[in-house]
């Protein structure tokens, strides 16, 4: 192990290839940074340079855009509201409120260092335990991946406060939304109204972008404070050590859910970020500031989504399943330099896969440094006069709607959810509940009905295989806890107010 | 919020139903797939008309929460939302370079930009940033327009 190790740092750190890793994470972080443009399309358009360099600085540039772009979404998480994968999705919440409190550069900074941690963990565990860790993948069929949808959906009950039924018709719609397109699993096209155009379904990036940073712009451009008020108020100052000291069990958090979800291919990070957020939220001794700009609450998501990309090649290396898109494109990058992942790989081109994980870890270290040169100037971005901002931010998400297909569908996609979103703030809905039912309904669909086939229509498959009724059972608590917990605080409350009545009656 | 939360469970009821509507129309799958393709619809349909139903049975029974204040710049907002519409109506048809300047100009005027100079400077300056990010670096197929690729 440690001899690889060794081979593999030489290799990683020449430093050709350490150039070349820190242009990957550059390249990177603008990719994650511009809505529209996901690490996997960043790092396809890279793949083309890398065909004539050795395999090993191949993939360490790729695996630098792959790091680099999670951190890129996370900046425009919090700054304009705008996540740039699933798995940061959940960070807009605390995120962009910290921003809006004038702590940008604290949810950045905070974004940054236990991303960092989160991607070094991430890479621990993929060199200590590739092989055993990839039994768990092995585990996991149909009803557990639906399963696992299932408590992510249920999470929704405690992120939409007291109002259930709004918490609800949010959910319902997101997952409508989901539906649109061509179905998981027959093939055939649904709720595309005839359009060519809507068979490829609503992409996760579209939806987020209206539902988050559209409809983000029409609740300033209509409402709050006065824009002259406001001005240059985003400071860049970065948390203490104190501060980063305090996010240990949020980040830890982050790091135990990261992995788990890194190891299912397919789940890339929106799931585990949720449930860690909810976790952190669950152990925190200020569980009352999540949702209005809770450290914690940026630290426990960030640190999960940064932990699958490392945790997500362990599929990818030891069986050949990509767990996301940007794992696919890293599997073209292998293909291309003909190595074929699988446990043989770790034997024969040791240089490679060790020259990847030192790599990799180099990549986490760069992003960190450039993750801080480029705070004050992305934080000095959003610091002009309002209506200059919100034009920059209406042109920028514009053309990433654009830039999702060629297309101009996206565009009207995000106008559309981009007003949808407006109303549903106004009137008292949970914009987050429906991004979480849109993002998970195609996965909970697709996996319930391919259990069912497998089960020749059985339903107890859920039941009778341990992980997928743990997780279901998981669920339920997840479910009710919060709805029960706030109907004994009101009940509480009424006996209080019931018990002040009697006192002032006697008095 | 009781007029509002009226509004939105019939709106709501009308979208369950459409929704449901079109579910009829979807071809069914393989005989294995045992719920089919318009099992999940169907249900969220129901769903969503359940809870319109309780959204409206909360409203007619006056134990909906109080209303928000109006929008304080409903105007503003009416302004932006047509520019919009505008530019993805026309966007297509003049090319990314043309309209996009001229979009972000009303958009800053609208917002109550009245300085000429900056507000050239923004609208041509932002519009170069994405045309040169997206269209040049990231080779993204902006529509050209008349001005053809530069």
């Amino acid at each position: 192990m440690l001899e690889r190790f060794a081979l593999g740092a030489q290799v990683a750190l020449q430093p050709y290839a350490l150039l070349m890793t820190l242009l990957g994470v550059a390249w990177g972080i603008l990719g994650g940074a511009l809505p529209g443009i996901s690490g996997s399309i960043a790092m396809a358009l890279l793949l083309p340079f890398t065909f004539g360099m050795d395999p090993a600085v191949a993939l360490m540039m790729l695996a630098g855009v792959y790091v680099g772009a999670m951190y890129g979404g996370s900046i425009t998480a919090i700054l304009i509201s705008t996540p740039g994968t699933p798995g940061s999705a959940i960070t807009v919440v605390d995120g962009y409120a910290l921003h809006q409190r004038g702590q940008s550069g604290k949810a950045l900074g905070v974004s940054l260092v236990t991303g960092t941690v989160g991607g070094i963990a991430g890479v621990f565990l993929l060199v200590a335990f590739a092989v055993p860790l990839s039994r768990i993948a092995l585990a996991f069929g149909p009803p557990e991946y639906f399963a696992f949808g299932v408590f992510g959906l249920a999470l929704i009950s405690s992120f939409v406060g007291r109002d259930l039924v709004k918490g609800g018709i949010s959910a319902v719609l997101g997952l409508m939304l989901a539906t649109v397109g061509t179905d998981p699993f027959s093939g055939t096209p649904r709720f595309t109204f005839g359009s060519v155009d809507l068979v490829g379904g609503v992409a996760a990036a579209a939806g987020m972008i209206g539902l988050f940073a559209v409809s983000e712009i029409f609740y300033q451009v209509a409402e709050g404070v006065d824009w002259e008020r406001i001005r240059g108020r985003y400071t860049t100052k970065l948390p203490s050590l104190l501060e980063l000291w305090r996010l240990r069990v949020a980040t830890l958090i982050g790091i135990v859910f990261g992995t788990i979800e890194g190891l299912l291919p397919g789940g890339g990070g929106a799931i585990a970020s949720f449930i860690a957020y909810n976790e952190a939220k669950r152990w925190s001794k200020h569980p009352e500031e999540f949702g209005r700009g809770s450290l914690e609450g940026v630290a426990a998501p960030e640190t999960a989504n940064n932990v699958v990309t490392a945790t997500a090649l362990i599929p990818l290396l030891t069986f050949g399943i990509p767990g996301s898109n940007s794992a696919a494109i890293l599997l073209a990058g292998m293909m291309l330099h003909g190595l074929q992942p699988g446990p043989a790989l770790f034997d024969r081109t040791p240089h490679v896969v060790y020259g990847l994980f030192v790599g990799l870890l180099v990549a986490n270290l760069f992003m960190l440094g450039l993750g801080l040169l480029a705070l004050r100037p992305s934080i000095a971005l959003v610091n002009v006069r309002r209506p200059f901002l919100l034009a920059g931010i209406l042109g920028l998400v514009l053309v990433g709607a654009y830039s999702i297909n060629n297309s101009m569908v996206e565009v009207w996609i995000v106008l559309l959810t981009g007003l949808v979103g407006y109303f549903m703030r106004r009137y008292g809905y949970n914009v987050l509940a429906m991004v979480l039912g849109f993002v998970l309904g195609f996965m909970v669909e697709a996996n319930l009905r391919r259990s069912l086939l497998i089960s020749l229509g059985d339903p107890w498959v859920f039941f009778t295989r341990p992980i997928s009724a743990l997780l279901l059972a998981l669920a339920v608590l997840t479910f009710t806890w919060p709805i029960l917990r706030r109907i004994r605080e009101e009940r509480r409350l009424v006996a209080r107010a019931a018990q002040g009545l009697a006192e002032r009656a006697a008095g | 919020m009781r007029r509002a939360d009226l509004v939105a469970g019939l709106t709501l009821l009308a979208v369950a139903a459409v929704y449901f509507h079109q579910s009829l129309f979807i071809v069914r799958g393989f005989a294995s797939d045992r719920l089919g393709p318009a099992f999940m619809p169907r249900l969220l349909a129901g769903a969503l008309a359940l809870l319109a139903l309780a959204l409206l049975a909360r409203a007619t029974a006056g134990r909906s929460e109080a209303s928000p204040p109006p929008p304080a710049r409903v105007g503003l907002l009416a302004g932006t939302v047509v520019l919009l519409v505008a530019y993805a109506l026309v966007m297509p048809r003049v090319g990314f370079l043309l309209a996009t300047p001229a979009f972000l100009a009303a958009v800053l005027v609208c917002l109550g930009v009245r300085e000429p100079v900056p507000l050239v400077l923004v609208a041509a300056g932002i519009t170069a940033a994405l045309y040169g990010v997206f269209g040049r670096l990231l080779g993204v197929l902006l529509p050209p327009g008349p001005l053809g690729r530069l």
